[in-house]
């Protein structure tokens, strides 16, 4: 019982993670940028969450289209601003680039928000209900549909709306796209703000599940990229089988081995990953 | 004559330092089909390349009456002005319908984006067959259909193709130049990139021949076809 119960708190965080992870591999497959700054919108995201529930009073679930658009926005300037300049540029730059972005936004965060724990705390934060002897926490439940929701819609947008069309001709032939009436920049800055909208979301949640402060990103970039390289670049699905595989793993490590050692076990998975089967496990990475 | 879809006059262009067209000066008619012939490195995909805006160049570039100097290539391609690139440069990872979809103008109406795919289904049946198959897993000359189709999705007015013939099959070839002849019937104005003389001089109302970067024989296709330099040049007799 207590390992069934392990595996579904591992799954439903697997979900979180998967959301987490979508706006890195997307940015990733069609820009060919590692943003390293990905972990630090999760956190922008997030304080957008906490400011818009305890000041303007809005239920957390609720803020969380409003924190998805000011990230689209930031994102949207970033990169028109900043990125275009090192797109189609050396590995290299991009990610000094990137870096030099999670630098600045976390001392910023730092600076403004500073560095206390915060966490979000609506009214039904401790309820829970049992499906069969298991107990599930609401607000995990939630945030592991809300995640899971957002994963398949942006994979429905991605195979069957137009721009999401346009989006994927970029990442596959710019020639063509470019010949065929799509703008490059346009797209790249769309897709970055979606990236940036989806870390947004992806931070919201974390917020009612887990405290937040300034220092988060780092490490939840490092974990989206893992998921980013199980799961490949093509397929939104296949962040979500990395993102269930990453959560239910650190579940299992916290019971047998000890709960301070689950970073130790993703970033384990990582090497594994890149010894065994570098183009990643379920598709192709860069 | 009618007054030419396509005028180029005194086209410079080239990479960085390396100048590579010199003064090219060339007209294309309405549902004209045009040849345009030269050896490896004349310089044939670096006009397609500057016609379509991908590099920068100098001189007097004419569509339709519009002067190209300022227009970027979603203008272009929103006036009607489309290329099949060398290589074909499909989205190998996506199916042949996706493909001819993203031919299309952005905001075209669903009904109208229907009957476009019917009549590209039309023109080239095999494709009808293919349409859930991905682009990169079909033969040369299906892949060649397949961007040509592509090209056609959004009823241009001129199409230019870029070495159409290379590693197909002479019958392939043969039928895409039938549907070429076909489209042009229909208004649809080709100017023609080719290595392979023959064939293009075969299907073609006027030629152009080029040798590093510059113009240097025009004029009726069948009467270059004639033509004893051109025939030791190029076609090999
Ligand atoms: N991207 C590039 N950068 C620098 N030089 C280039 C580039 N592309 C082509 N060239 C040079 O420009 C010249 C013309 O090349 P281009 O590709 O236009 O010839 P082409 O007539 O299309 O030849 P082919 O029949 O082999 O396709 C060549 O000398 C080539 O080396
Ligand atoms: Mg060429």
């Amino acid at each position: 019982m207590l390992l069934a119960q392990v595996l579904l708190n591992g799954l439903l965080l697997g979900g979180l993670y998967a959301l987490m992870a979508l706006g890195l591999a997307l940015v990733w497959g069609v820009l060919n940028i590692v943003n390293l700054s990905h972990g630090a919108f999760i956190m922008l995201g997030a304080y957008a969450t906490y400011f818009l529930f305890t000041q303007a009073h809005l239920d957390p679930f609720l803020a969380l289209p409003f924190a998805a658009l000011a990230l689209f926005v930031l994102g949207y300037a970033v990169q028109r601003g900043i990125l275009n300049l090192v797109i189609r540029g050396p590995m290299f730059n991009t990610l000094l680039i990137t870096f030099g972005l999670e630098v600045v936004i976390t001392f910023l965060a730092q600076l403004f928000f500073s560095a206390d724990f915060r966490t979000i705390n609506p009214v039904y934060a401790g309820t829970n209900f049992d499906l069969g002897g298991l107990t599930v926490p609401q607000v995990q439940l939630m945030a592991f549909a809300i995640a899971i929701g957002l994963t398949l819609g942006l994979w429905a947008f991605l195979l069957h709306s137009r721009p999401g069309r346009s989006i994927r001709a970029v990442s596959q032939n710019l020639l063509a796209a470019q010949l065929y009436g799509i703008e490059p920049r346009r797209i790249y800055a769309v897709t970055f703000g979606l990236g940036t909208a989806l870390a947004g979301v992806a931070g919201g949640l974390y917020g009612t599940v887990s405290q937040i402060n300034p220092y988060i990103g780092t490490a939840l970039t490092a974990k989206s990229f893992v998921i980013a390289i199980i799961g490949g670049l093509d397929n939104p699905l296949g962040v979500i089988v990395g993102g269930l595989f990453l959560g239910v793993a650190e579940s299992l490590t916290a019971l047998y081995i000890g709960p301070t050692y689950t970073d130790v076990a993703s970033f384990g998975i990582l090497v594994l990953v890149l010894i065994v089967k570098p183009t990643g496990l379920l598709g192709r990475t860069a | 004559m009618n007054a030419p879809l396509l005028t180029v006059k005194n086209l410079r262009a080239g990479y960085g330092e390396m100048q590579v067209l010199y003064d090219l000066s060339l007209d294309v008619h309405p549902a004209e089909i045009v040849a345009l012939v030269g050896s490896n490195g004349a310089g044939k995909t670096t006009l397609l390349r500057a016609l379509s805006h991908l590099l920068p160049w100098q001189g007097d570039v004419r569509f339709d009456g519009h002067s190209l100097q300022s227009l970027s290539p979603n203008r272009l391609f929103a006036l009607g002005m489309v290329q099949v690139p060398e290589g074909r440069q499909l989205f190998d990872r996506m199916s042949v319908e996706e493909n001819l979809l993203l031919g299309t103008l952005a905001g075209t109406a669903r009904d109208a984006l229907r009957r476009n795919l019917e009549r590209c289904y039309g023109l080239f049946p095999i494709l009808a067959k293919r349409r859930k198959q991905l682009a990169g897993n079909m033969s040369g000359g299906e892949q060649q259909m397949c961007a040509v189709a592509r090209a056609l999705m959004s009823g241009p007015r001129l199409v230019m193709i870029d070495e159409m013939s290379l590693g197909l099959a002479p019958v392939a070839v043969d039928a895409l130049l039938d549907t070429l002849r076909l489209v042009r019937t229909q208004g649809v104005t080709v100017l023609l990139v080719e290595q392979d003389v023959h064939s293009a001089l075969h299907v073609a109302d006027r030629a152009y021949v080029m040798e590093s970067g510059r113009i240097v024989r025009e004029g009726p296709a069948s009467e270059l076809a004639d033509d004893p330099e051109v025939q030791r040049a190029y076609l090999g007799l």
